[in-house]
């Protein structure tokens, strides 16, 4: 709602998902994850998006964060067992902090992604040509946000199609179903080449880099309280590498 | 058969695509869908096949509500046919996309190249056998497509615009197949915009518009 009075320019938005996406990367205490984990869903909330939307579908990960752990706790060396079957340590305390720093971080950063889905394509198009960023390289970025909705609707039909086949995805034994996602790939991938062969033809045949200079008939300009986030960001950004420097 | 009661669906909240739908399809009978663009024909067609579950009602497969079933169980009584081909196919080579269910399925060898090659014949796809399935044209990818659900003997067909991209010739191929089809009692729902192919099939014709669904014919 506040967004929609508010109305940030995607400029802003892009800054907010760099300090976000950047403080997951640069921080490793756990607490100050969570924390910015929880400002990452607060800044998607701002931005119009539905954090608790966002979170359901996280929690389809919690599976690879149980296998995180069991990799981490396995390959790390170091650590005090928290599991052990017969002197072998199955669960180590730090591959249990490895895998909830790795899923923390998986979160913040898809959580910041969101924030770029409130925006229009057009209007973030017109962002990053407004920063310099060259026209080809924004438009592709634009395409890549564009078809997430199309492939992810094409991968459901796949995955109808084979279950249609009488093919029971979860009980078949484990060699064939490496098989049978053998099998998933292979139309995903063609469907994403020929979309790719398709979209070039049609930008080719609309004269897309006909002229070295494009002219647009919109353009972007930032307002009061673009400025103000921008500031508040940078602000959290330093709070948070200062305390997590103090931590260390 | 399939049976529809009651059947409400809406993909967002209060967009309703079909309204109060009561209808009984019967095993052997071949049934057309027609209807204007986006009119709601494929989401009908998705809906008997248990794809998509009613916001409101029930439809029963052959007197099992199709809540109640996982999509595996109901890929062994109805095959339905996307309107892109292509995403129902899976493997490097035609001959493969036919077997390489059965052979999931541990099915026996001899079975299998028996039932391959029947549906190489029948479907005119024996010159491509050994080809890679997403460079045919349209037309064979449809008939590659529809072989692969006949594979399995289901026992009801629905069939999303199964006309498109075929030629006059493969388009009387796919008649003899309905025909025999028919004659084996298999039960066909067909959503198509080709009158003439619609003439020379239809037991019965429904239109669904504004998210009512009417017999016409």
């Amino acid at each position: 709602m506040w967004a929609k009075m508010i109305c940030l320019d995607p400029r802003t938005k892009l800054f907010m998902v760099l300090t976000v996406s950047s403080l997951a990367v640069f921080i490793t205490n756990l607490s100050l994850l969570l924390c910015v984990l929880l400002l990452a869903l607060a800044a998607v909330a701002f931005t119009g998006g539905n954090p608790l939307g966002l979170l359901k579908k996280l929690k389809k990960f919690l599976l690879i964060f149980v296998v995180i752990v069991f990799v981490q706790s396995i390959f790390t060396k170091g650590g005090q067992p928290v599991w052990q079957v017969l002197n072998f340590t199955v669960v180590s305390d730090l591959g249990l902090v490895r895998g909830l720093q790795m899923i923390l971080r998986f979160f913040i950063i898809i959580s910041s992604a969101a924030i770029m889905t409130t925006a229009k394509p057009r209007e973030i198009i017109q962002g990053l040509v407004q920063c310099k960023i060259p026209y080809e390289l924004a438009f592709m970025v634009t395409i890549a946000i564009r078809f997430l909705p199309i492939l992810r609707d094409e991968v459901n039909d796949i995955l109808t199609a084979i279950q249609l086949r009488g093919v029971n995805l979860k009980q078949i034994p484990l060699m064939k179903r490496l098989k049978t996602y053998a099998y998933l790939i292979m139309p995903m991938i063609t469907s994403v080449l020929l979309k790719a062969q398709e979209l070039s033809v049609a930008m080719e045949m609309r004269a897309f880099r006909a002229y070295p200079r494009r002219t647009s008939l919109r353009t972007l300009k930032m307002q009061k309280q673009d400025y103000l986030i921008i500031a508040l960001c940078f602000f959290v950004f330093l709070l948070v590498v200062v305390l997590a420097l103090k931590i260390k | 058969m399939i049976v529809l009661e009651n059947v409400s669906f809406c993909y967002t909240a209060d967009n309703w695509i079909l309204k109060q739908v009561d209808l009984e399809i019967a095993n052997g009978s071949c049934t057309f869908v027609v209807g204007p663009n986006g009119g709601g024909k494929t989401t009908l067609g998705k809906l008997m096949a248990g794809i998509l579950k009613p916001s409101l009602g029930d439809v029963y497969l052959e007197q099992q509500n199709t809540k109640d079933l996982a999509l595996f169980q109901i890929g062994t009584k109805v095959g339905y046919l996307f309107q892109e081909p292509e995403r129902q196919i899976f493997a490097a080579t035609v001959r493969d996309e036919l077997a390489f269910v059965m052979d999931l399925k541990e099915m026996a060898k001899e079975e299998i190249n028996k039932r391959v090659e029947a549906a190489l014949e029948r479907f005119q796809l024996k010159e491509v056998e050994n080809s890679y399935p997403f460079q045919l044209s349209r037309g064979e990818k449809q008939r590659l497509a529809l072989a692969a659900i006949l594979m399995h003997q289901p026992s009801f067909l629905i069939l999303d615009e199964p006309t498109t991209g075929l030629d006059l010739e493969r388009k009387e191929i796919l008649s003899q197949v309905i025909r025999q089809l028919k004659e084996q009692g298999i039960g066909m729902v067909i959503i198509s915009h080709d009158e003439k192919f619609i003439q020379n099939h239809a037991d019965r014709i429904l239109m669904v518009d504004g998210g009512e669904v009417k017999d016409v014919g």
